[in-house]
């Protein structure tokens, strides 16, 4: 049974950023992102101070995961074009795709394809922001590299309780830490003062029935996430498909060739988008 | 569309995708089609797999692949709707080996 109490791993969790483990550019990151006042001018220039980040920003706005048409090619444009909200998430997701792959290996694919997957469904419900619902199935397992990186031998215990339980990592890590990488992501997200519907994502993307302001976000992700285990790409904690939740099924209520378009869009992207990193 | 590795190119391949510098500078077209020289070139840029054309690649055989999907599904057969599901996934895979 845990034995950490909720209160030292939020704690642990909102100061991310004394851990050593954390890279630099992580760091740089979130002290611009806590910034509530952040303007897309200064995002702007941030990004184009690291030629690291630049080439990576550019790379996943130029990708299937978002889908413009043409190629965008500065900084300024892409942020131009996603808008703060989304440049923030994306900004975390790019910056953590070396970690998702250290904390997990398959972890990246897996949020990759479930960006996709996400989009692609956002598109076929007619939302408004298919972008806004891709960052937040990009970003929906965040919590699962936070805990890795806070609680290293706690979480491969997780891991290994899953596998040798045959249960679900989110069970597993109820266990071992009393709270769950949704918890953790939400808590991370809100600190980082995402949008509320991106939070709702993630904290309830394994319960969609409890998500009040974006419910068909939630939905989507949570569906998503579920296809991409279907059909095998990555590795986010265990190889089994979870259970649809019949109320976010329902809310979606997709036809069968709406579903087969997502996974084919799915496959036809994915090897693509492996290059990002 | 397959990715392949530049040591695998062949002449008369074509490009499904640009081959682009680290910059982002497209250096070959989508659609080209790749002759002795092109291949060469490539090989010196120092690029490691380009995208061609043709059907994918599937790297395990289709009775791997349906084994590996039961044992996917197996804790939540005839769970509402997860039958529903599984049927779809099923033919989008099985139609991934009839490409050829």
């Amino acid at each position: 049974m845990s034995n950490i109490d909720p209160k030292v791993l939020r704690h642990k969790v909102e100061n991310i950023n004394t851990l050593p483990t954390v890279p630099g550019v992580l760091k740089r990151l979130s002290a611009v992102i806590e910034n509530p006042r952040i303007t897309l001018v200064e995002i702007s220039a941030f990004i184009s101070n690291d030629p690291a980040l630049t080439t990576k920003v550019l790379k996943m706005v130029n990708s299937a995961i978002y889908g413009f048409p043409g190629r965008i090619a500065s900084v300024s444009h892409a942020t131009m074009l996603l808008g703060l909200n989304i440049i923030k998430g994306l900004l975390l997701g790019v910056s953590v795709f070396e970690l998702m792959q250290k904390a997990m290996s398959g972890l990246y694919e897996h949020s990759l394809a479930c960006a996709i997957a996400s989009r692609v469904i956002a598109q076929k419900k007619g939302l408004k922001e298919p972008e806004e619902v891709s960052v937040a199935g990009l970003l929906h397992d965040i919590g699962k590299v936070i805990l890795t990186l806070s609680f290293p031998t706690e979480y491969q215990a997780a891991m290994n309780e899953a596998q040798g339980k045959n249960i679900s990592i989110f069970d597993a890590e109820k266990n071992q830490f009393n709270a769950t990488h949704a918890n953790v992501g939400s808590w991370l997200a809100e600190k980082w003062h995402f949008p509320r519907n991106l939070i709702e994502v993630i904290e309830c993307h394994h319960r969609p029935a409890l998500a009040k302001n974006a419910p068909m976000e939630t939905a989507i992700v949570h569906m998503a996430d579920l296809l991409v285990r279907a059909r095998g790409f990555g590795f986010a904690g265990e190889i089994f498909v979870p259970e649809v939740n019949a109320i976010a099924y329902e809310l979606l209520n997709l036809s069968e060739s709406d579903i087969k378009d997502v996974l084919r869009e799915m496959e036809d992207n994915m090897e693509s988008a492996e290059d990002i990193s | 569309m397959p990715k392949i590795p530049v040591s695998k190119l062949e002449t008369g391949m074509k490009l499904s995708k640009p081959v682009t510098a680290k910059s982002g500078m497209v250096m070959l077209g989508e659609g080209t089609e790749l002759t002795a020289t092109w291949i060469e070139r490539i090989q010196d840029m120092g690029v490691t797999n380009i995208f061609v054309e043709g059907p994918p690649i599937q790297t395990i055989s289709k009775e791997e692949a349906m084994d590996n999907l039961n044992t996917r599904f197996s804790h939540v057969e005839g769970k509402p709707y997860m039958n529903v599901i599984k049927k779809i996934v099923r033919e989008h895979i099985e139609g991934l080996y009839e490409q050829y």
